[in-house]
């Protein structure tokens, strides 16, 4: 996989290419600010951006402004944003542009080698990775906002809906939860006749599903 | 970089300078009496008299076939009658705080009072030796005495007063400020030194562990994840202390899209109108971003289901917040969570009220000085 990084905390650029290196991807080029990833992109057309959000010169949300750039000029581009925080706004934000595969994880994931290329490939390929702290994020203002329907879930059932909406398959959701893909589907199909929600075929559709509902609350 | 921290700098500059001026005026205004209508119509109708009088004894001399000039005695009258109100309106142009000025007008006033009516008695006495000498001397004596003491001891501790309270408001209004920075620092210091690091760490450590082979003794495995989920943990709690310090959303995008954020999270449902010119200093910011999320908290704890609009509107030199909600009201002022509040507002000169009918709702109200 072709894959392009922003990031200008050299000790953490290093680390994400050396990672993806040994794990078989090509870095095909690197930037440290937003207008590098704007270059980037146009030059080598890569299969996936990494960005982080915070980048000069303004060291604020300059990386997540660029990677909608981005997105708005290259509709197909996948983007992965890395932040140290979780900010709903963001997410909200990056969800919103685009027609690519979209990621918000937060930057420690990485340590979890496996984890972190399995939201690589998820990404590069179309689908969505967020990050569960944002997925619990959103669960908690939907929950606050009262409602019935993921009231009546079970916690198992929320479990589930958890995992769907950080965008993993069925079979990843089996594998986390230690239980058959049989099971999986059965949760599945009750959450989805409890929130009322269209039985989409496709992974990607079913966590835009799952997505659209838990962002109802905004 | 620069470029903000100018910025920042200029505008602590301009929110000290407001507060100076904002505590300036209040020594000034808070004292100064003016006269009341009563007054004014009392000392009007006297006035009117005395000035016909005036007009009248010149005509009744003229009329009782001249003489000696005597109604001059009749107009030297109303003088002395009329220059103990002048004396008093002097007075109490000065401000009470400034009491030993005021001391000194007083003296100053009453010097003229009875250095004219001395040189007028002399005048129309018929001249003769200048007697006035002697009253006037001791007159001046007794100015230039109290001019020499006033200036070291009456006038002296109100002019330093004013001066301390300047200089107070100075350098608390500079403390607040660099306190403000300082903490925006350590926070974009752990963001880029501890945090990175970290996340640094654990990335080498997941690489380490995609080394180990499958026959690598499990107890080895464990410990390298057990140092990851550290690490972890470790980010966890550095992030939530920066979130503690000033959320992302309100450092990158300012108090209107910070408030935007609280506003969707709130369980209640919150509208927010922003009206917001110039992006107040850091600390303006930081205390109107936490009084609104304790104000929403508060609502939310105690009237769910109420309905709340937030009100931002900010000058060039204050910033005014409103949070009204329409819920049980009842809100004690003096508990611990607004005490807290006005606590923060007092800090930065601002004010911090609460009206909370029972049954009626509560509503917030904090202005914030933030510029001149």
């Amino acid at each position: 996989m072709r894959i392009v990084i922003v990031e200008d905390h050299a000790l953490l650029r290093e680390g994400i290419v050396a990672l993806l290196r040994e794990n078989g991807h090509e870095v095909v080029a690197q930037a440290e600010d937003g207008d590098g990833l704007l270059r980037i992109v146009a030059a080598h057309r890569p299969d996936l951006a990494i960005v982080d959000v915070r980048l000069p010169p303004t060291f604020t949300d300059e990386g997540l402004r660029a990677a909608i750039e981005a997105r708005s000029r290259t509709p197909e581009l996948a983007v992965l944003v890395l932040s140290q925080y979780v900010e709903p706004v963001y997410t909200a934000e990056l969800l919103a542009s685009g027609g690519g595969g979209i990621g918000y994880l937060l930057k420690e994931r990485v340590g979890d080698v496996g984890g972190f290329l399995d939201s690589v490939a998820r990404v590069a390929g179309g689908g969505t990775a967020l990050d569960r702290e944002v997925v619990a994020e959103l669960m908690r203002d939907r929950s606050a906002t009262g409602s019935a329907a993921l009231d009546s879930l079970t916690p198992r059932e929320r479990e589930v809906l958890g995992l769907m909406a950080e965008g993993r398959t069925n079979a990843a959701i089996a594998d986390a939860l230690v239980v058959t893909g049989g099971a999986v589907e059965k949760h599945v199909t009750n959450i989805f006749s409890k929130l009322d929600l269209p039985a989409s075929g496709g992974d990607h559709r079913r966590v835009l599903a799952v997505l659209a509902f838990l962002r109802a609350a905004e | 970089m620069a470029d903000r921290t100018d910025d920042d700098a200029a505008a602590a500059r301009a929110v000290a300078a407001g507060r100076a001026a904002a505590a300036r005026a209040m020594l000034v205004a808070e004292s100064v009496t003016a006269s009341s209508p009563r007054e004014r119509r009392i000392v009007g109708i006297l006035g009117t008299l005395a000035g016909f009088l005036s007009v009248l004894m010149p005509i009744m001399w003229l009329v009782t076939g001249l003489g000696e000039f005597w109604p001059v005695w009749v107009w030297f009258g109303f003088a002395c009658a009329f220059g103990p109100y002048w004396i008093w309106q002097r007075v109490r142009a000065v401000p009470a705080s400034q009491g030993g000025y005021r001391l000194y007008v007083a003296q100053a006033g009453l010097s003229i009072y009875v250095a004219v009516i001395v040189l007028v008695v002399w005048l129309l006495s018929g001249l003769g030796s200048f007697w006035p000498a002697w009253p006037l001397a001791a007159i001046a004596f007794l100015q230039l005495l109290h001019f020499l003491i006033g200036e070291h001891h009456l006038v002296g501790p109100d002019a330093a007063l004013t001066e301390r309270v300047d200089e107070l408001t100075r350098s608390r209004s500079g403390a607040l400020d660099v306190q403000a920075a300082e903490l925006r620092r350590i926070e974009r210091d752990l963001h880029d030194g501890a945090q990175a690091r970290l996340v640094a760490l654990t990335m080498q450590l997941g690489r380490a562990e995609q080394r180990l082979g499958d026959d690598v003794d499990p107890a080895t495995r464990a410990l390298i994840t057990g140092a990851q989920e550290e690490a972890r943990l470790a980010i966890a709690e550095l992030r939530d202390l920066a979130r503690g310090i000033a959320p992302p959303v309100l450092a990158d995008r300012g108090l209107a899209a910070a408030v935007e954020a609280l506003a969707k999270r709130s369980p209640l449902e919150v509208e927010v109108a922003s009206q917001i010119a110039l992006r107040p200093a850091p600390v303006v910011e930081s205390a109107a971003y936490f009084v609104i999320a304790e104000a929403l908290t508060n609502a939310a704890k105690h009237s769910p289901g109420a309905s709340v609009r937030v009100t931002l509107v900010g000058t060039d030199d204050r910033l005014q917040l409103v949070v009204a909600d329409d819920g049980i009201g009842g809100a004690d002022p003096h508990g611990g969570g607004l005490t807290g509040l006005a606590q923060r507002a007092q800090a930065l000169d601002g004010t911090l009220t609460v009206v909370s009918p029972v049954g009626h709702g509560t509503t917030i109200t904090a202005e914030l000085p933030c510029g001149s």
